[in-house]
Parts: structure tokens; C-alpha cells; sequence
């Protein structure tokens, strides 16, 4: 029964994932999104530029455009093809209020034309004194930061509306050398070879500026579904020129279905499904617990393995992609966290069959992967090249995912702690309860100090090779250190009965402001030390900071329902009012 | 006296209590918490200060050592009082902890036994064998009282730290104290009589209300550099007047520049080419100012060369980026730029008005052109406005100063001040030292100022003395009444027992851009003892051994790839051996203290060995080490 029933689950989820199947065959667009860009270092399909160029101006992969959403690619082959006046659609992201409010421009919008933001005389003074700073290397102001993220993000669509920038011209020979944009194609081609190609050009440019001026005619609801056939017509014309383009150059052009994979990793979006198979296992296991005669925990169960083998998979594919390990930067390190949480409490779970690290780890995973997913303005998904003292390291491959996996754990443990608290501020009856919360805890905890130890050990070896000494007390390395410390200090305090269940569980949801610190703080609160490599900049440090606040209020709210210091309070006031009472 | 007697040793009880003390936990939770805190502090007060403050005055000062050894004997104690180690949970209590101290250990001999440095090689440089280590050292030989001479046991050696603000540790070395650092001093110079032979010096004051200036200024006969001085508005100038006739000279008015006659009109001179057998002139200042700055053309053998002034400076030098300028607006240096071409060839020539100095020729393309410039130009006759200082015979002062509104001259004395007709400044004679000897001296840059001087470190030799400014890498005699004493102030540099020669630097970077995917040196490594060379490639990640020694690549100069920055480093074996075995204990101690007896459960084999019931507080009360029994008294 047990079997059918997580069978029942996982099929269940499966089949959630792998609906609609259409996903799965070659896309119609397909010759159109996967001719192969070379951007950033690396080559990519089209797909790929699209989503990173529009994600990037716009903050989000879908824009609105005359009130009908539109996908990345559309809006990018609109930016491309230029067949639109992008110069004055509202399109550039520009979100930090006080320099909105500085340079005179409507602190409520959240996007702006390219023309408005490059008329705005005040901006560009901004923008002039930051690199100025920048030359003289003082540190700037929060507002030329966020001028410099503006001025890159009109850079990069005045970039894309012009044809050479989008490098899909193969080099004659070198397999590494520069690509160039199509109508700079005869550098490199004779003119009978390249005619052909920028007649295709051409040709997909007119088709795609016939539709969208036709569809100006259309009703709204038709337009985006008129505008995506017409990419789909597109779609011979890409073929040819993608053949065209492979025949220049065979031997430097990625073979056929070489970018497929990439493609196929955007549209199945693996992390993003796999966090609604957590969801979905969340609830299930909530009426397992809550409703008696329902029995679905297997089925929880196996809903769940559907989210951590989606989710393995999916870091199998980006593996493949970029051809180097999983964890390389904050935006990996926030999925892999997500996965860790995930796959820590499924082993824990199938060894206790607790329910709880089931509840406690989802809705973490979940916030880990919506968080990947929703701020690529500071977790920047894109796969980009490694910096050299990241590359080539066997030792880096295998220390940062083990630390990140201890922060998972820690992770997992407050989330538990949470649990517990939540059950000590507001069933502190079920002792039962409590104490099995503590000991599910505590296992857990287990698992992060022999993590992170292994974690902090395989570092210090990769800064032996790599730095020439084992530790340099650098700030990563001491916040790491700190972390450890801020768990061994409550867990020897248990030892000696300072603190019991209820110290364990605050300390577990305390401490992990610590590994916050380590993971994050290092790199955006303090910004020195080695470690501080494409992290990009940071932006949300109030957003954390309150979440934190909260979180410590919680803390304190269980605290004084443990301690019992309401009850004490409430006595009080009783005993007040029966005094004046008595004395009227 | 036997060996009962030591248990009945009073102290004995408290020794116990001690070492209980020292293992326990009660010990162990505040002595984390406390380094926790410290920490939290340090890396706060490093986003600050700097890592290297930090380094000096926390995590390698005494103190935090301090605090790390305390621990250090908190976990070995803590382990030797729980013997015996029976079960896994203990086992595996007793790995970690000695694994931690054994860590502990090898970080405090890294940090008192390795030595490591910054190599800077370059492809076009030959082998480097010197190693700069982080920190300067200073070198003070004192002086030792009547006798001048200096013995070796007199001179003192001390690295130094430097911390942010400007101050030094160690605060005194070898009796002369060091009060301060400046990274930004430049040298200058004053007058001080004194000198044997015969050498005028005059300090003068100029004043403009208008210009809200007040600068001070000296003049001396030698060294020659202090002979003229110009300070924009007009030169100063000092002369010795040997005789009557000199003094008349340097006192009469200016002549009319007769020089414009001999070159006709040309003011900014002319340029002779001579091509071919054939000889023309340019008029410097009217071929630049033409409209259109029509090239002039000579033809020869159906041949043309085509000649084009560019550029004209009247006192060229060299600025910042090694582009032309012109220091002044006066004749001092002129200089003519011309482009030459003919039959494919182009060249770029920079002729110059003052004898002696040869043209500069760069080819553009082609091949060399066969031809002759020469650039005539009038010798300045003198600047047009000045104020000139002579000194007569008998050492007695006069002035002559000349301007736009006319000429003055006459006799002048200390306190004295004169108007020479340039905009509102007057000009006063502070100060006349006879016989001047030239004093040169390092002074700090207030803050702010733009960062063009060299570092110096400034030191007293006794309460009663003027400090003095000690430049960086400048032997400097810093004299006291007790007589001379000898100071350097350099880097700290070390001589390896090997050299290195960078043959090539490798930057690949990624397909199609220009960020950088690795760099590679390429080094050869040449033992001079047994002339035994190897030839290494090193990279990020991948560093190379040499006679003990970690080379490993550091950094790169993107504005130079000739360049490169490597790390060398050295550490004693067994301090690496310490620091790796200790963390395979910790490791292993940690897995086998949490999941020992699970996994012993599961082999059957070894339980009989490793499960023993256990409860976690029992090894506080109970320890049986016989040698810690006789020192707990038991």
C-alpha cells in the first residue's frame, strides 16, 4: 500500500512536469532560437540572448506592450528587427526611488522609455561623476551605483537594436576568435558568400515589421497570439540563415542540436517546476497531519522525490551547459541551498518518518527557488565565464557545494526551530511534540557542524594551493569560522544543561543570522576580502535586514510565552485592576 | 621523601581543580562565545581599517594567541580528562579535539616560521632572485659618543608596521624614535649659512593683494638649478657680479633683441630642409597659422616631398602621458613638429631650436626618407619681465627688475621690498646668507594634496632634537649633538636561493571578448649552485615547487603583459604536515563522534569494540589517566 501510494505521488508529480507535452518536442521557433550567438564569452542560442537581454533592461522575461504580455524572444526580435519605436516605449527598469526622486522623474514608474532616461540631463551628471569616482577609485554613492546598473542597461539596448552587436557570424578559423554582427560579415566572407545571409536578414527583418504593423489593427486579445505565428513564419527564413551561416564557417560553427539542450533547459525551467512539486507535497502532507483518516505520506513523499529529482536534473543540465561545477556564484548557490534543503530532509524523513523535516524543508526550498528566480537584478541566473581563480580546481569543485550544503542543513534546522517555536508560542502543551521537534533538530544540526567543518577544511586546502596558506583569517573564511562557532557554543552549552530543548531550538533559528552573514553579508554588507568575486552588487540589504528583525521578534514573542513572562504581565495587570477595583 | 609524599602536597588539590577547571566546558562555552565576538568585531572593524591593521593588531597580536593557546589547552585538557576514550561518541570526542589543537599548533607556526613574498618579473628583464615581503625595514647605526666610528654591534635592524593613520610600530629602534609615516613627501631644499666657500643666497617674499598670493622663494649662485626660478608672471634670477663691468652688464636695461633681425620676421624661427641637393626654408609661425595648413611641396627628379609643420612649443617637455607640451610661454626650448612623405614614406620629426639637442625621427610606413632638417631659431635673448638679484663684489646687493610698464634697477637690502611692474606683487628681500650652504629636506604633502610624493618615515633621535624626515630607500645621515647617526628606511627584501626568469606571459582570455580566462607564466628556475635550470608553467590554482619553494601566480598588470606579479612562498614541511593532519582528525573525529555507533551498529564486527553505553557528563566526574590521577591528587 505504502508503494502504490508513493508511486501514486511521484507519477502524479511527473505528470505535473511534464505537461503540456509539447515541451518536449523540437519548439516551431526552433530554427529561430537556437542560431548560435556568440555574447559574454561563451556561445548561445538565441533563446538564451533574448531571455538574458530582456531580463536585464526589463527585470523580468515578459513585457508589457500595449497591455498584451509578451515572451522574451518577441521582445527581443522586436529590439533586433527593430520594428517598433523602442525609443519611446517605456521599457528600461529603473526601480530605486531616491535617485528617481533626485533627477526629477516619477518615483512611482517603474519603467522609462530609453529617450526620457537619456535626455535626463541630471541623470547623466550622476552618471559622469560615478566614473569620475570610478577612475580615481573612491567609493561611490548608492545612487551612481544604481546610476552605472542604468547606464549598462541603456548600453545593452542600444546594443541589441543594432545589427552588429549581436555577434552570429561565425570566425573563418579560430575556434576562439571574435564573431562578428551579420552586416559586418564581408570582414571575414567574400561578397557571393555573404549576399544570400544578409538577404535573409532582411527579408525576416520586413516580415516581422509587416506583422507587427498589421497587428496594430488587431484586437488585443488577438495580437500576442498574431505576433507569436508570425515569428513562427519567420521560422523558414531562420533556418535558412542559420544553414547559411553553419556553411561559412563548419568547422567553428557548433554542429546541429548543439543548442538545443540550451534551449530546452529555458523553456522546461526545471527550478521553477520543481518548486510547486514542493508545494504540492507540502500540502499534501499537511492533511495527512491535520486530517486523521486521510493517509497520504507516501504520497507526500514521492511528490516530494519528483521536486529533488527535477531539481537534480535540472543541475544536471546546467552542468552540462556550462561545463564546470554547480555552485559558482550566489544565484547557483541559493538553488543548490534550495536542493540541499530539500535532499537533507528527504534522507532524514526516510530514516524517521517524522513528517516535520517534510514541512520544515519545503516551504525553504520553495523560498530559495522563488528567490532565484524573481530578483535577477541581484541573483543573476545568466552562465557566464568563470574567473580565472575559479577555473581548473578540483578542490573549489567540491568546498563550495559542501558549505553550501551545511548552510542548507542549518537552513533545514531553522525551519524546524521554527516549528518548534510556532508550537511553543502556541500549543505549549504538546510536550510530546516539542520534545521530538528537539531531537529532529538536533540531528540536523549534527549533519551542518560535520558539513560546514568538512566545508571550512576543504577551503583552507584550496587557499593552501591556491593563496599559499591554509587560513588567513579573510573575511569568508572568519565568517564561515563564526557560523561554526555561533552552533558548537549552544550545542557544548547543552552538554552542561545551560540550555535545553527550547535554547536549542532558539539557537537554531538565532545562529543562522550568522551563516547569513557568511553566505551573503560578507560579500554585500562588508564587500572586502578575497572571496568577493561575481557577486555582482547589492541592493536588498533592507529587504534581509527586516526579514531578520521579524524573525528575531518571533524569537522573542515564543521566548516570553516559554518563559512565561505574558502570564506574568497579564498577573499584573489582574492584580491591578482588582486593587483599583477594591479601592473604588 | 617518596612518592606519596606529592599526594599529600597541599597544592595538590588545588592543581586538580585547576586542570578540571581548564578542560571543562563551562570553560570552553565562554572562551567560543567570547572568540565568536571578537571575530564578529574584527571583521567589522577590517571593512573599516583594512586587512592589514587587522592582521597586525588582532589576529597576530599577542593577545588573540593568547586567547587561541588558552583554547588550544582547554580542548587538550578537556580530552586528557576524559580518558579513557571508550565508545565512538568519545572516540571520536577525543580525534576532534586533538585534531583542533594540532590545527591550532600548525597555524601558529605558519605565522612565525613561513616566509613569503611578491615576485615581480618581466619578459624582458632578466632573472629575478630578490623577494619583496610585506613590511619595511629600518637600519639605524648610532652614533657612539666622541668616536666617529661606527661599530657593527651598534647598528639595529626592526621591521616595521605601518598602520593606517600614519603611525609605526615599533614605536623606537635603537634609540631613535620613530614618530610617523607619510606616504606622500616630496624633497626640497632651503639655505643655511655656513658654508666655507663664498655662495649668495637670497630669500625672497612676493606679494600680490590682487592675486591673494603670497609666495616665498630661494635664490642661490649654486647649485645652478637655484640660479633662475620661474614663477609664471616672470623669472627670478640671481647673479655674482665678479667686477665693475658685470655689475654695469646685469644692470643695464635689456637690449632691443637684435636677434629678429638676423632672422628676418620670423619669430618662431625657421626650418632648413634639404633634399635631393636641395636646400628650402620654412617659416615656422606662418605655415601653422595658414587657413589650411597647406602641406609645402618640393619636386625633384619627378619626385615630391611633402612637408607639414604640425606642432610648434617654445619650451617643450614631455607631460604625464609623454605627450608634448610646452612648460612656458617663453623661448626656453623650442620645438617644431613636421610630417615628411614622399613616394609611399611617411615620417614624424621633432626638431629642436637649442644647439646640441638632435632631431627626433619616427617612420610612420615606408622606408626611411634620405633628407636633412635643421630648425634655426634666435637664442632667447631673455625672459620679458624679471627680477634679477646682483651680487657685487664686495657682496653687496642690488636688483634690476623689468616688466611691460619699463625697466628699474638699484641697490637693495635685507627687509627691503620693490615693485617690479608686474600686476600688483612686491617683492621682498627676507632673508642674504653670504655664504650659504644648501640644506635639503623631505616634507610631507598636506592631506589632500595630489599623491606625486615618495613614502618617508619621520624619526627623533632624544627629546631635545628636531625630528627629521628619513625618504624610502635613501640612506639618510641624520646628524644629533651626539654626532651622526645613519638611517634606511627600505623594503624589506629577501635573497632566494634561486632566480627566476620570466620567458613568457600568457593571457588567454574568453572567445570573443576581452575578459581573461587564465594567465600562465612561463618560467625557467635556475639553481646558480649546480647551474641547473627547469623550465615550469604556472597558474591560478596550479602552482609550482622549487628547492622548498611554492611559486605560485599572484596577479597581472593589464596595461603591461610583460608583467608579472608571482607569489613565493616557504613553509617547513611538517608546519603543512600539521596543519593537514589536523584537519583529517577533525574531520574524521567529527563523523565518527555523530554517527560512530550507527554506523558500528550496522557492522557487527567492530561493535564489540566501539559500542559501549556511554552517557554524555560522566567523564567531568571520572578520568583515570594514571599520571593525571597523581595530579588530581587521587
Amino acid at each position: 500500500m505504502k508503494l502504490v501510494k508513493f508511486t501514486l505521488g511521484l507519477c502524479l508529480g511527473l505528470l505535473l512536469i511534464a505537461l503540456p507535452f509539447s515541451q518536449f518536442q523540437p519548439s516551431p521557433l526552433s530554427p529561430l532560437e537556437t542560431i548560435v550567438v556568440q555574447q559574454g564569452g561563451r556561445k548561445k542560442p538565441l533563446d538564451t540572448v533574448a531571455k538574458e537581454t530582456v531580463a536585464k533592461i526589463h527585470g523580468s522575461t515578459t513585457h508589457k506592450h500595449d497591455g498584451i504580455a509578451e515572451d522574451s524572444t518577441t521582445t527581443f526580435m522586436s529590439l533586433w528587427l527593430n520594428s517598433r519605436n523602442w525609443n519611446e516605449e517605456p521599457f528600461v527598469l529603473f526601480s530605486y526611488r531616491p535617485l528617481k526622486e533626485k533627477i526629477g522623474l516619477d518615483p512611482d514608474q517603474k519603467h522609462f522609455s530609453f529617450q526620457t532616461l537619456m535626455k535626463n540631463s541630471a541623470l547623466g551628471e550622476v552618471v559622469r561623476e560615478a566614473h569620475r569616482k570610478e577612475l580615481e577609485d573612491i567609493d561611490l554613492s548608492r545612487d551612481e551605483r544604481e546610476a552605472l546598473t542604468l547606464e549598462d542597461r541603456l548600453t545593452l539596448m542600444l546594443g541589441s537594436v543594432d545589427d552588429n552587436t549581436i555577434a552570429i557570424v561565425p570566425h573563418p578559423t579560430d575556434p576562439k576568435g571574435k564573431w562578428l554582427g551579420i552586416s559586418e560579415e564581408q570582414t571575414f566572407y567574400t561578397q557571393s558568400a555573404t549576399a544570400p545571409l544578409i538577404a535573409d536578414f532582411a527579408v525576416m527583418k520586413q516580415m516581422f515589421l509587416q506583422a507587427s504593423q498589421s497587428g496594430a489593427s488587431y484586437p488585443a486579445s488577438h495580437l500576442a497570439n498574431h505576433l507569436a505565428s508570425h515569428l513562427s513564419a519567420l521560422t523558414p527564413t531562420a533556418a535558412e540563415l542559420q544553414a547559411g551561416l553553419r556553411n561559412l564557417s563548419p568547422q567553428v560553427y557548433p554542429a546541429i542540436g548543439a543548442m538545443d539542450q540550451e534551449v530546452f533547459f529555458n523553456h522546461f525551467h526545471p527550478f521553477a517546476k520543481a518548486w510547486k512539486l514542493y508545494g504540492l507535497a507540502f500540502l499534501v502532507m499537511l492533511l495527512t497531519l491535520w486530517v486523521k483518516p486521510l493517509e497520504l505520506y507516501w504520497s507526500a513523499i514521492g511528490l516530494f522525490v519528483g521536486g529533488v529529482a527535477l531539481q537534480t536534473y535540472g543541475f544536471w543540465l546546467r552542468m552540462q551547459i556550462a561545463g564546470r561545477p554547480p555552485v559558482t556564484n550566489m544565484y547557483e548557490s541559493v538553488i543548490w541551498v534550495g536542493f540541499g534543503i530539500a535532499a537533507i530532509a528527504l534522507t532524514f524523513e526516510l530514516i524517521y518518518r517524522a513528517k516535520y523535516y517534510l514541512l520544515a524543508a519545503a516551504p525553504l526550498a520553495i523560498m530559495c527557488l522563488i528567490l532565484a528566480d524573481s530578483l535577477p537584478a541581484v541573483l543573476d541566473p545568466s552562465i557566464s565565464p568563470l574567473v580565472p581563480v575559479l577555473r581548473d580546481n578540483f578542490w573549489l569543485s567540491i568546498h563550495v557545494p559542501t558549505i553550501a550544503l551545511s548552510y542548507a542543513s542549518f537552513a533545514l534546522a531553522l525551519g524546524i526551530g521554527h516549528v518548534a517555536l510556532g508550537s511553543y508560542l502556541f500549543t505549549p502543551e504538546a510536550k510530546s511534540r516539542i520534545q521530538l521537534l528537539s531531537q529532529l533538530n538536533y540531528r540536523v544540526l549534527q549533519v551542518g557542524v560535520l558539513l560546514l567543518t568538512a566545508g571550512i577544511i576543504l577551503g583552507g586546502i584550496w587557499a593552501h594551493f591556491s593563496w599559499g596558506r591554509f587560513w588567513g583569517w579573510d573575511p569568508k573564511e572568519t565568517w564561515a569560522l563564526i557560523a561554526l562557532l555561533g552552533y558548537l557554543v549552544p550545542l557544548h552549552g547543552r552538554l552542561v544543561g545551560w540550555i535545553g530543548n527550547f535554547g536549542i531550538s532558539v539557537a537554531s533559528v538565532v545562529a543562522f543570522n550568522a551563516v547569513l552573514m557568511a553566505w551573503y553579508g560578507v560579500n554585500f554588507v562588508l564587500g572586502t576580502g578575497l572571496h568577493s568575486y561575481g557577486f555582482g552588487t547589492g541592493g536588498s540589504e533592507w529587504m534581509i535586514a527586516s526579514v531578520v528583525g521579524a524573525d528575531l521578534l518571533f524569537v522573542l514573542a515564543a521566548t516570553a510565552r516559554y518563559k512565561g513572562w505574558f502570564a506574568k504581565l497579564l498577573g499584573e495587570a489582574t492584580t491591578t485592576e482588582l486593587s483599583a477595583n477594591s479601592s473604588s | 621523601m617518596t612518592v606519596h609524599s606529592i599526594h599529600k602536597w597541599p597544592k595538590t588539590d588545588a592543581t586538580g581543580s585547576l586542570l578540571r577547571a581548564l578542560g571543562s566546558i563551562r570553560l570552553a562555552v565562554p572562551l567560543l562565545a567570547a572568540i565568536a565576538a571578537i571575530l564578529i568585531g574584527a571583521t567589522f572593524y577590517e571593512a573599516e581599517v583594512g586587512s592589514a591593521v587587522v592582521q597586525q593588531e588582532i589576529y597576530k597580536s599577542p593577545w588573540f594567541g593568547g586567547l587561541m593557546f588558552l583554547l588550544a589547552l582547554n580542548l587538550g585538557t578537556s580530552t586528557l580528562l576524559r580518558y579513557p576514550w571508550k565508545g565512538a561518541r568519545k572516540i571520536g570526542f577525543a580525534i576532534t579535539h586533538w585534531g583542533l589543537v594540532v590545527i591550532i599548533a600548525g597555524s601558529a607556526a605558519v605565522i612565525h616560521l613561513s616566509v613569503e613574498g611578491m615576485m615581480l618579473a618581466r619578459t624582458d628583464a632578466g632573472p629575478v632572485s630578490t623577494l619583496r615581503v610585506e613590511g619595511d625595514l629600518i637600519e639605524v647605526a648610532m652614533p657612539t659618543g666622541v668616536s666617529t666610528e661606527i661599530s657593527e654591534g651598534m647598528t639595529e635592524q626592526a621591521s616595521l608596521f605601518i598602520k593606517a593613520d600614519g603611525s609605526v610600530v615599533p614605536s623606537k629602534v635603537g634609540g631613535l624614535s620613530l614618530l610617523g609615516y607619510s606616504d606622500n613627501t616630496v624633497n626640497t631644499v632651503h639655505f643655511e649659512p655656513g658654508s666655507r666657500v663664498e655662495n649668495s643666497a637670497v630669500r625672497l617674499v612676493l606679494k600680490s593683494d590682487r592675486m591673494g598670493q603670497s609666495l616665498e622663494r630661494w635664490l642661490a649662485v649654486a647649485p645652478a638649478a637655484y640660479g633662475t626660478m620661474d614663477i609664471g608672471p616672470a623669472e627670478l634670477q640671481i647673479v655674482k657680479a665678479e667686477d665693475q663691468q658685470a655689475l654695469a652688464e646685469a644692470l643695464a636695461a635689456p637690449a632691443e633683441k637684435t636677434a629678429s633681425a638676423k632672422w628676418g620676421t620670423a619669430k618662431w624661427g625657421t626650418v632648413d630642409i634639404s633634399w635631393q641637393g636641395i636646400t628650402r626654408t620654412i617659416d615656422v609661425e606662418s605655415s601653422l597659422n595658414q587657413a589650411a595648413n597647406q602641406p609645402f611641396e618640393i619636386n625633384a627628379e619627378e619626385k615630391t616631398l611633402t612637408i607639414q609643420t604640425t606642432g610648434f612649443w617654445p619650451d617643450f617637455r614631455l607631460d604625464g602621458n609623454r605627450q608634448p607640451t610646452s612648460a612656458t610661454n617663453l623661448l626656453r626650448n623650442p620645438a617644431v613638429q613636421l610630417r615628411v612623405s614622399s613616394e609611399g614614406s611617411t615620417e614624424s620629426w621633432f626638431v629642436f631650436g637649442k644647439p646640441g639637442f638632435e632631431p627626433i625621427r619616427n617612420l610612420i610606413e615606408g622606408d626611411a626618407i634620405a633628407l636633412n632638417l635643421s630648425y634655426n631659431i634666435a637664442p632667447d635673448a631673455g625672459p620679458d619681465a624679471f627680477f634679477r638679484i646682483v651680487v657685487d663684489a664686495k657682496n653687496n646687493l642690488h636688483y634690476a627688475a623689468k616688466s611691460s610698464k619699463g625697466f628699474k634697477s638699484g641697490q637693495m637690502a635685507t627687509g627691503e621690498s620693490i615693485t617690479p611692474g608686474w600686476a600688483d606683487f612686491e617683492v621682498t628681500l627676507a632673508e642674504y646668507i653670504p655664504n650659504a650652504r644648501v640644506e635639503r629636506e623631505i616634507v610631507p604633502l598636506p592631506k589632500g594634496a595630489p599623491e606625486q610624493g615618495s613614502p618617508a618615515l619621520l624619526v627623533s633621535t632624544g627629546e631635545h632634537s628636531q625630528p627629521t624626515w628619513v625618504g624610502w630607500g635613501e640612506p639618510t645621515t641624520v646628524e644629533s649633538e651626539q654626532g651622526d647617526w645613519y638611517v634606511a628606511f627600505s623594503p624589506k627584501l629577501l635573497q632566494l636561493p634561486f632566480s627566476l626568469k620570466l620567458n613568457e606571459f600568457i593571457v588567454e582570455r574568453n572567445e570573443g571578448s576581452e575578459s581573461v580566462a587564465m594567465w600562465t607564466s612561463d618560467v625557467s628556475l635556475i639553481d646558480p649552485q649546480v647551474e641547473e635550470t627547469s623550465h615550469r608553467r604556472v597558474w591560478m590554482n596550479h602552482p609550482t615547487w622549487f628547492k622548498g619553494w611554492k611559486i605560485a601566480q599572484a596577479a597581472w598588470n593589464p596595461g603591461d603583459l610583460n608583467q608579472s606579479t608571482l607569489q613565493v612562498k616557504r613553509e617547513p614541511w611538517w608546519v603543512t604536515g600539521l596543519t593537514w593532519l589536523g584537519s583529517t582528525m577533525v574531520t574524521i573525529g567529527v563523523a565518527t563522534m555523530f554517527y560512530g555507533r550507527a554506523v558500528a551498529k550496522k557492522f557487527k564486527k567492530v561493535s564489540d569494540f566501539l559500542d559501549v553505553p556511554e552517557t554524555e557528563e560522566e567523564a567531568e566526574s571520572g578520568p583515570s589517566i594514571p599520571l593525571l590521577n597523581a595530579l588530581l591528587g587521587r
